[in-house]
C-alpha cells in the first residue's frame, strides 16, 4: 500500500497530468460540437469494427453447425436430382405372330456398377425381380453376349460376365458341331472353344453362336468369329480362339433375356 | 510582474489573460478561408512558474490558466488540454537544458541569471509542445495531419516572438 501511494507521490504531475487530460477531453467533447462529431463517428467507427470482429469469431464458432446444416442441405438438393431416381418403366418387347409362341422375352437394362477389371468380372444392372428378373437368366448386348445373372434382388441384379473364369456358355458353329465357350482371364478379346472334334474342319472366320440347349441365351446368337484352332493331342478335340463380336466389359446397354419355356425344359432334361 | 512571490504569478496570470484574450486573440492571419498563424502566450505563463513550484501544481496551474482562456475563446478543454501538456512538459524541458552546474535552488526562471540562449530554447520547446498539443485538439484526428503541422509549423514561431518580448521587456524588472 506504502509503495502504490509512494509510486503516486513520486509521479505527482504524471498523474495529474493524465487525470486533467481526461477532464480536459470531457470538456472538448462535450463543449465543442466539432470534437463532439468527430469523436462520435470515431467511437462508431471502433465499435462497429468491434462488432463485426465478435461477428467474425462467432461466425467460425457456429462452423460446425453451419456445415451440418449445409450438409442436409445437399443431402436433400442431390435426392431430387433426376439422376437419384429410379426408372420404373419397364420396356418388354415380345412379337404376336400366330405362327410362333413367344418364347423368349428381352427386358433392356443398363449397367449401373461393374468390378474393376479382373480374371473374374461382374456386373450390375438395374433391373430385378420385381421386373421379373431371376438367377440364371442370359443377358445379351445390342450384338453379342455380356453373362448370365447370378443374384437378383428387387430393383438390381448381379451378373456374372461371360469374361468370368467360371462361366461356360454353350455355343456352335454353322456346322452344327458344339462346344463350350471358356474365358482364360487373359485376353478380353478372345474366348476358347472346347470340346469340337478334331476331324471337324473349322475355317478362320466361321461364325459361332449361341445354341439355346441351355436356355439361357437365345438360339442363334452370334457371338464371335474364330480366329484359330488348335488340336489337343491325345484328346480327339480341337480349342477354337474365338474373337467376340463385343466388347462386354464396355457395354452399358443390356437386354435381360428370359426363357418362357424354361421350366417345361427343365423337366426334360437330357439324362447322363 | 516579474517576480517570483505568489502575488506576482496571480498577477502574471491575469495579465497574461487579458493580453491573450484582448490583443492576442485579434491576430489570425492565413489565406484562403482559413487562419494558419495565431500567437498564443500560454507557454509564457507556465515557462515564468517558479522553479521551486512542485511539479504537479505547475500542471494544475497551467490548466486553470488554459480553462481561462477557453472561457473567453469558446473553445471548453482545448486550451485547456494544450496549457495542460505544456505544464507537464515543462519539467523534461528544465532537466533537458539544466546547465553543468545546475539551476540555483530558490531561483525562478525570470532571467536575471540565465542566457538569452537559454531562455529562448526553453520557450520554443514549450511553445512547440502548447502549439502542436493545441493544434492536435482542435482537429482532433489524425486524419488532419497536414493542417496540424501547417498550422504548428506557422504559430510557433509567431507565438514564440511574442512571448521572447514579453520575456525580453520585462526580465530586468526582477
Amino acid at each position: 500500500m506504502e509503495q502504490i501511494l509512494r509510486i503516486f507521490y513520486n509521479n505527482g504531475s504524471f498523474f495529474t497530468f493524465i487525470g486533467l487530460q481526461l477532464l480536459c477531453l470531457y470538456l472538448i467533447v462535450n463543449f465543442n460540437s466539432p470534437q463532439s462529431a468527430i469523436a462520435v463517428e470515431t467511437a462508431s467507427i471502433v465499435t462497429g469494427s468491434v462488432k463485426s470482429g465478435v461477428g467474425t469469431v462467432e461466425g467460425y464458432l457456429n462452423l460446425e453447425e453451419e456445415n451440418e446444416i449445409q450438409r442436409r442441405e445437399i443431402a436433400d438438393l442431390r435426392s431430387r436430382l433426376p439422376e437419384a431416381g429410379y426408372s420404373t418403366a419397364v420396356e418388354t418387347d415380345s412379337i404376336e405372330d400366330p405362327t410362333y409362341t413367344q418364347r423368349f422375352i428381352h427386358l433392356t437394362a443398363n449397367v449401373v456398377n461393374r468390378s474393376p477389371y479382373s480374371p473374374n468380372n461382374t456386373l450390375v444392372i438395374d433391373r430385378g425381380t420385381s421386373q421379373g428378373v431371376a438367377e440364371g437368366q442370359g443377358v445379351i448386348g445390342s450384338q453379342g453376349l455380356i453373362g448370365i445373372v447370378d443374384l437378383a434382388t428387387e430393383n438390381f441384379a448381379r451378373v456374372i460376365s461371360i469374361l468370368h473364369r467360371s462361366a461356360k456358355i454353350s455355343a456352335t458353329l454353322r456346322n452344327n458341331a458344339y462346344g463350350t465357350l471358356e474365358w482364360d482371364g487373359q485376353d478380353p478379346r478372345n474366348m476358347t472353344m472346347t470340346d469340337i472334334a478334331d476331324y471337324l474342319v473349322v475355317e478362320k472366320g466361321d461364325t459361332v453362336f449361341t445354341t439355346g440347349f441351355s436356355n439361357v441365351f437365345p438360339t442363334g446368337q452370334v457371338i464371335g468369329t474364330v480366329v484359330s484352332s488348335e488340336t489337343q493331342a491325345g484328346t480327339g478335340r480341337q480349342n477354337l480362339k474365338v474373337a467376340l463380336v463385343n466388347d462386354p466389359l464396355h457395354t452399358n446397354y443390356a437386354l435381360v433375356v428370359r426363357d418362357l419355356f424354361k421350366e417345361e425344359l427343365a423337366k426334360l432334361k437330357p439324362l447322363n | 510582474m516579474g517576480g517570483v512571490d505568489t502575488v506576482s504569478n496571480i498577477i502574471r496570470f491575469f495579465v497574461l489573460l487579458f493580453l491573450q484574450v484582448f490583443i492576442f486573440r485579434q491576430i489570425s492571419l492565413g489565406w484562403g478561408g482559413a487562419a494558419y498563424v495565431f500567437v498564443f502566450v500560454g507557454p509564457l505563463f507556465v515557462a515564468l512558474l517558479p522553479l521551486r513550484t512542485p511539479k504537479p501544481l505547475v500542471v494544475i496551474f497551467a490548466f486553470f490558466f488554459g480553462l481561462a482562456i477557453d472561457l473567453f475563446y469558446e473553445t471548453l478543454g482545448v486550451h485547456a488540454a494544450a496549457a495542460t501538456f505544456c505544464g507537464y512538459v515543462r519539467q523534461f524541458v528544465l532537466a533537458v537544458l539544466e546547465p553543468k552546474d545546475g539551476y540555483k535552488v530558490k531561483a525562478s526562471p525570470d532571467g536575471k541569471d540565465l542566457s538569452p540562449s537559454w531562455w529562448l530554447a526553453y520557450l520554443a520547446y514549450l511553445t512547440l509542445g502548447y502549439v502542436v498539443f493545441y493544434f492536435s485538439m482542435e482537429a482532433f484526428s489524425p486524419v488532419y495531419w497536414k493542417q496540424i503541422s501547417l498550422k504548428s509549423l506557422l504559430t510557433t514561431p509567431a507565438s514564440l516572438l511574442a512571448c521572447g518580448i514579453l520575456v525580453a521587456f520585462f526580465r530586468p524588472r526582477v
